[in-house]
């Protein structure tokens, strides 16, 4: 908008400075002949702009080229009346003021074509750029959510693999419930790789069928407690439950060869899906920090999909270890 | 008759062994632990010829339970992490078995083992280099023996760390302990963004610098926060240079 009436003042000016000339003849013919040169000038300078070395500033290299053209416009404009009007040359470069104002118009008329046609070309490259920066951080995402999703699965895998080698060797009636319910798992597995958000429902199920093959691999020895979440009705992005419920495993459970208790907690408040998942830990045992990969993950994923870090907490005492998700609804 | 031992924390894995063995008569199992601090005593207590080891176990993990053991019996892996092939290849493992294995491979690992029991010769590792991947798993802890119990110290704890002849000595708050290794083998296997070798005989955590003052020509001392003052070399001194971005 602003270049438009900048663009019309400009051309009013341009029109009203060939008014100074008292001469009609001289008036119509300057005026042809300055359009005619501008014209020609304004397509050098989008040229040269087009070709702009990117290596200079912008701005510089757009007053620059004005200037230049300003020089060209002018020079071209007095050879041509020379040319076509000799007695008059003699008068008109004597005419100080019109000839300053000239060349200032040719100033401004140049030196504002070539910057708005640099500003324009700059922004096409921006905009370029932008869209690549766009499509490098889309990809990275992508990417890194797919090591994420693919780092929580194998290990669970093998062991369970394993277990039911020896369960075909001691019992293979139990072997045929384990390889049951392990299919379970991965089959919601696969289906949930093309959903972002769940129902909190499903996601429980899910866990579920993860806890039962636990249980078989470790006997008596798991005990989950689940309070609240079967009626209700939230969802849950997929792949944030189950390394937390993963990280509650291998510190309580694996942690430790006595029966272990994990708690699991579920509420609904404020648009807010608030998970609570603890269990028994040794600090002692434990070596300093060393959250595991489990955590860390699912605290990246929550900033890569809702751009928040306050969104999990873990808390530490002597005996348990607690981790707090809250997901927010309807975002 | 060979005495063999099965630590592993899934009982489901150590029946497996169980039904593998029983095709070597010659080997007898003599325990079964569940984790590395059930494991170390049974290995005094039993002085098995053989092992079969997880790694990740609860309280003390396969390789901390080796760094126990004064002489350590014959190793077999088995676990299901890939990631630890070296490490287990620099304990001079017989064998890594990946879970689940199937009774060929178990039995190739037991063969190879038996070969070298009655020849008393060393077989190469059947170890495949595709299958050693660089570990990144450094520990975050040190496990001692102290007054025959064992135990573990956390990074955080430890002042600072030197080398004692065939000993380190593990300076922490609650006193000093002695582990019987190379400060090397610590510099290797410690987090090197936590812990700095300083000098030939001296590792701090970075943590615990409080500040350096020059000593003689091309040596520095640093001083700790626990108040210890300890001898920097020229390297050791580049090194927390480059740690601490300086």
């Amino acid at each position: 908008m602003a270049a438009f009436i900048a663009l019309a003042a400009l051309t009013t000016l341009y029109t009203l400075h060939f008014l100074l000339l008292t001469n009609a003849r001289m008036l119509t013919y300057c005026a042809v002949a300055d359009t005619l040169v501008i014209g020609i000038n304004m397509w050098c300078i989008a040229l040269a702009i087009k070709a702009y070395p990117t290596t200079v500033s912008v701005l510089l290299y757009a007053l620059a080229v004005g200037t230049v053209f300003t020089g060209i416009a002018s020079f071209l404009f007095y050879r041509c009346i020379k040319l076509s009007l000799p007695d008059f040359a003699g008068a008109f470069i004597t005419a100080k003021p019109i000839w300053i104002l000239l060349f200032g118009m040719h100033m401004i008329i140049c030196n504002w074509m070539a910057i708005q046609f640099a500003l324009f070309k700059k922004n096409e490259l921006l905009e370029k750029k932008l869209a690549r920066q766009v499509d490098i951080d889309n990809s990275l995402r992508d990417a890194e959510l797919f090591k994420l999703r693919q780092q929580l699965q194998p290990h669970f895998l093998y062991n369970s693999l394993n277990s039911i080698a020896a369960l075909i060797a001691i019992q293979p009636e139990r072997a045929q419930d384990m390889i049951g319910k392990l299919s379970d798992f991965l089959r919601s597995s696969v289906k949930r790789e093309s959903e972002e958000l769940l129902q909190i429902k499903e996601e429980l199920q899910y866990i579920k069928t993860y806890l039962a093959i636990e249980t078989i691999r470790f006997g008596d020895r798991l005990n989950v407690q689940f309070a609240g979440g079967t009626d209700i009705n939230a969802t849950i992005p997929s792949f944030i439950l189950q390394p937390v419920l993963e990280n509650a495993i291998k510190f309580g459970l694996y942690g430790t060869t006595e029966q272990v208790s994990i708690r699991f907690s579920l509420s609904l408040d404020n648009n807010m899906l608030t998970i609570t998942v603890s269990n028994p830990y040794d600090p002692s045992i434990q070596g300093g920090k060393g959250t595991g990969f489990g955590l860390e993950g699912t605290r990246r994923r929550l900033y890569l999909l809702y751009g928040r870090t306050d969104l999990m907490e873990t808390i530490k005492d002597q005996q348990q270890f607690t981790t707090i998700l809250k997901i927010p609804q309807h975002v | 008759m060979y005495k063999v031992l099965l630590i592993d924390d899934e009982q489901l894995s150590r029946e497996l062994l169980k039904n593998y063995l029983a095709a070597y008569p010659q080997l007898s199992v003599v325990a079964e632990c569940a984790d590395g601090f059930a494991g170390f005593k049974a290995i005094q207590e039993h002085h098995p010829d053989l092992i079969f080891l997880d790694i990740q176990m609860p309280r003390l993990n396969g390789f901390e339970m080796l760094e126990l053991v004064d002489e350590p019996p014959a190793v077999i892996f088995t676990t299901a992490f890939d990631e630890y092939a070296i490490k287990a290849f620099e304990a001079n493992a017989i064998d890594y078995l990946l879970k689940p294995f199937v009774k060929d491979r178990f039995n190739k690992a037991v063969d190879k083992w038996l070969q070298q029991a009655t020849n008393h010769t060393i077989a190469a590792p059947t170890i495949k280099m595709e299958e050693v991947v660089a570990p990144d798993t450094y520990q975050h802890r040190i496990v001692v023996k102290y007054n025959n119990t064992i135990r573990i110290i956390p990074e955080a704890d430890i002042q600072y760390l030197e080398a004692n002849d065939d000993y380190v000595k593990i300076v922490t708050a609650d006193g000093s302990f002695l582990k019987k290794c190379t400060l090397s083998f610590l510099e290797q296997t410690l987090d090197p963004q936590v812990f700095a070798r300083v000098h030939r005989s001296y590792m701090i955590p970075v943590t615990q610098l409080q500040r350096i003052e020059p000593y003689e020509k091309d040596s520095h001392i640093a001083l700790l926060h626990c108040g210890a003052k300890v001898m920097v070399s020229k390297n050791g001194l580049s090194k927390l240079k480059n740690m601490l971005g300086w």
